[in-house]
C-alpha cells in the first residue's frame, strides 16, 4: 500500500502514541550516507563540505526511504570544538587520539574552557548541515540534532579508562569540568533547535548497567540531562536519548529527561523483555530500536532481516509509540541494501488497519 | 618462612585490598608479604586472584561497575607488580597463554584492559598488543610465543570485519589455536560467520569460556 503520511507526519504521529498510516522507519544511516555524499568516510568526517554532506543525506532518503535523518557525524564532534586531538582513518570511524588525550591528568580538568559550538571546527559544521536539511526537507522529514552529553565528552577529552576511575578518585574536579561542557552543549542545543531540527537526541551512553552504577550516572549527568531536556521541551521541539548500553536506567531518563523517545539496542535495567519493555514503558515514550547492527543489518540475510522487523513490530507497534531502527547506527560500512530492506519491512509489515 | 596463620592474614589482606579497591593497601600488604618471606605465587594466587574473583561476581551481579573494577584491578597491579620478580618458576597446572589486542582502525580498549586484569590475576600470561592492532601482528605474536588461545576485540563494525580477513591468518599458520572475540557489535552469529571459537559478553565469561576452551586443548594434545 502507498505511504498515505509524509515521513514528518509519520513520525510525529507515532510519537504521540497514535497509529500513523505505516510504522516509521530510521535505520540510523548517519556515516554511512557518506557513500552517497561523493565524499570519503573520512571527508564526510571532517565536515567541511556541508552542501556534499545535505546532498549525501537527501540522496540516502531518497535510495533507502527512512522517515528521518539523525545528524550524528561521531562521537568525537564536541571534544573535538573543545581542542582534543582527532584522528581521521580512511576507512574507520574519527576518534580521540588517545596516545595525547587533551586532559592528561585529574589536574587537567581545568584545561576545558567554554567555547562557542557555532564558531568551532565540526559543531560548526553540524549546525551548518541542520541548516541545509531544514531547507531541503525541514517539511517533509524528521531532523534528529544530536548531541552527545556531558560525561561522554570528557571520557574522548580525558580517556575512557583514566576518566572513569576520576569519577571515583577526583570527582570534584570531574564536576568542575561537566559545569564547564553543560554550558557549551546548551549552546549547541539552542544552535542545532534555531538551525531547523525538529528534535535533540542526548546520547547518554553512560547511563546503563553496562558502564555506570545507577547512583555515580546520576550524580555526574542527572542535571546535564535535565538542563538540556527542559530548554528543549520549552523550546516547543523534541527531545530523546540514544544509549545503546544493556540494561539503560530508564527510570532516571525519565526522571531527569521526560523524552518523547528513546533509541535504544536492549531493553531497560527494571524488565526482562520487549514485551514488558512495551507494557512498563511503552505509554511513557517511544521506543526507536532495536535491530542489531553487526549480525542483523550488517550481517543478516536478507530473510533474516524481514524476520527481526517482523518480530520487532509484532511486539511493539500496537499504539503507536515505536519506529522501527537499528538499535545503535548503522555500519557506515554495512550494505546499504539492507537498509532499503528494513524500510520495506515496515511497509510490509507495519501497515496500521 | 612465615607461619600458615600469617599467611592466611596476608592472602585475607590482599583480597580484601582488591575488592575494596584500596591501592595502598595491597601495595603494602604485598611489602609485607615479601618481607615476611610469605610464598609470592600464593599470595597472587589465592590473595589477589581470589579477590578478583569477588570482583568478578560483583560485577555479574550488577553490584560493581566498570569505574569500581578499573579501581579493583588498578590496586590489583600495584600488589602484583611487587610479587611478580618474587615468583618462582613452577609447573603446577601453569594456565594458559593469550594474545589480545583491539582491532585495527579502532581504540576502544577498555573491555581489552578490563579482560588483561583478570586473566593476569587468574595466572593467565596475557601478551597485550594494545589497541588499532595491524592485522599481522596477531598473527606474527601467536607464533612468537605458541599462545593457545587469541582475543581479538572490535566495538564498531568497521573494525568488526577485520576480523573475517584475521581468522584464516591465524589459522593458517596454527588450525589447533583458538579464538575468541568479543565486543559490542559481536554476537553469535559473527562468530559462526567468521569462523571464529566462542564470543563472551564480559571479562569474568571471557576467562569461563577460556578455562573450557583450554582444558579442551590440552585434553586434546594428551590424547
Amino acid at each position: 500500500m502507498a505511504d498515505q503520511m509524509t515521513s514528518l507526519e509519520r513520525v510525529a504521529t507515532a510519537m504521540q502514541f497514535k497509529e500513523a498510516d505505516r510504522v516509521p522507519a530510521a535505520p540510523l544511516v548517519c556515516g554511512a550516507s557518506h557513500r552517497f555524499s561523493g565524499l570519503t568516510y573520512a571527508d564526510w568526517s571532517r565536515g567541511t563540505d556541508i552542501d556534499a554532506m545535505v546532498k549525501g543525506h537527501v540522496d540516502a532518503l531518497d535510495m533507502i526511504g527512512h522517515d528521518g535523518v539523525v545528524l550524528l557525524i561521531d562521537l568525537s564532534v564536541e571534544a573535538h570544538a573543545f581542542g582534543c586531538e582527532i584522528n581521521f582513518p580512511e576507512m574507520g570511524t574519527a576518534h580521540p587520539n588517545y596516545d595525547k588525550p587533551f586532559i592528561g591528568s585529574h589536574k587537567e580538568y581545568t584545561k576545558v574552557k567554554r567555547i562557542d559550538p557555532r564558531k568551532t571546527l565540526r559543531t560548526k559544521s553540524v549546525i551548518e548541515l541542520a541548516a541545509g536539511l531544514s531547507k531541503e526537507i525541514g517539511k517533509t522529514h524528521a531532523i534528529v540534532g544530536f548531541v552527545y552529553g556531558s560525561i561522554g565528552v570528557l571520557s574522548m577529552l580525558r580517556g575512557p579508562e583514566a576518566f572513569f576511575m576520576d569519577l571515583m578518585e577526583h570527582p570534584n574536579e570531574v564536576m568542575a569540568a561537566v559545569e564547564v561542557v553543560d554550558e557549551v552543549l546548551m549552546d549547541y542545543t539552542k544552535a542545532q533547535l534555531e538551525a531547523g531540527v525538529h528534535a535533540i537526541c542526548y546520547d547518554h551512553l553512560y547511563g546503563s548497567q553496562s558502564i555506570l552504577s545507577k547512583p555515580l550516572w546520576e550524580k555526574f549527568e542527572g542535571q546535564s540531562v535535565k538542563k538540556i531536556a527542559d530548554y528543549v521541551h520549552k523550546a516547543g521541539a523534541l527531545f530523546g536519548f540514544h544509549n545503546c548500553g544493556n540494561g539503560i536506567y530508564f527510570d532516571m531518563s525519565m526522571k531527569y529527561g521526560k523524552p518523547h523517545f528513546i533509541s535504544h539496542a536492549y531493553v531497560a535495567d527494571d524488565v526482562d523483555s520487549w514485551e514488558e519493555n512495551k507494557k512498563k514503558w511503552g505509554k511513557s515514550t517511544t521506543t526507536i530500536g532495536w535491530i542489531p547492527p553487526g549480525p542483523v543489518a550488517m550481517l543478516g540475510t536478507p530473510e533474516e532481516i524481514e524476520e527481526e522487523c517482523k518480530a520487532e513490530i509484532e511486539i511493539y507497534a500496537k499504539g503507536g509509540g515505536f519506529i522501527l531502527a537499528t538499535g545503535c547506527e548503522y555500519g557506515p560500512n554495512a550494505p546499504l541494501r539492507n537498509a532499503k530492506r528494513i524500510v520495506e519491512a515496515a511497509k510490509k509489515y507495519g501497515v496500521y488497519k | 618462612m612465615v607461619t600458615k596463620e600469617k599467611e592466611q592474614e596476608l592472602i585475607k589482606r590482599l583480597q580484601d585490598a582488591v575488592i575494596n579497591y584500596r591501592v595502598d593497601d595491597a601495595r603494602k600488604t604485598a611489602e609485607e608479604a615479601i618481607k615476611a618471606g610469605a610464598d609470592a605465587y600464593t599470595m597472587t594466587m589465592s590473595g589477589l586472584a581470589g579477590g578478583m574473583e569477588v570482583v568478578s561476581q560483583k560485577f555479574d551481579s550488577h553490584e560493581y561497575f566498570v569505574p569500581e573494577t578499573l579501581l579493583c584491578a588498578k590496586a590489583l597491579y600495584a600488589a602484583l607488580d611487587l610479587l611478580k620478580p618474587h615468583i618462582k618458576a613452577r609447573d603446577e597446572g601453569a594456565r594458559g597463554q593469550v594474545v589480545l589486542g583491539v582491532m585495527q582502525g579502532d581504540v576502544h580498549d577498555l573491555g581489552k584492559n578490563l579482560i588483561k586484569a583478570i586473566f593476569e590475576s587468574a595466572g593467565w600470561t596475557v601478551h597485550d598488543l594494545g589497541r588499532d592492532v595491524p592485522l599481522q601482528k596477531f598473527v606474527d605474536e601467536q607464533l612468537k610465543t605458541d599462545s593457545d588461545i587469541v582475543m581479538l576485540s572490535a566495538m564498531m563494525t568497521t573494525s568488526m570485519v577485520g576480523i573475517k580477513k584475521l581468522i584464516p591468518m591465524i589459522k593458517e599458520k596454527n588450525p589447533k589455536v583458538k579464538i575468541m572475540i568479543g565486543g559490542a557489535p559481536i554476537t553469535e552469529k559473527t562468530v559462526e560467520e567468521y569462523g571464529a571459537d566462542v564470543t563472551a559478553d564480559n571479562a569474568p565469561n571471557a576467562l569461563r569460556e577460556a578455562m573450557r576452551m583450554l582444558e579442551a586443548l590440552r585434553k586434546g594434545r594428551a590424547a
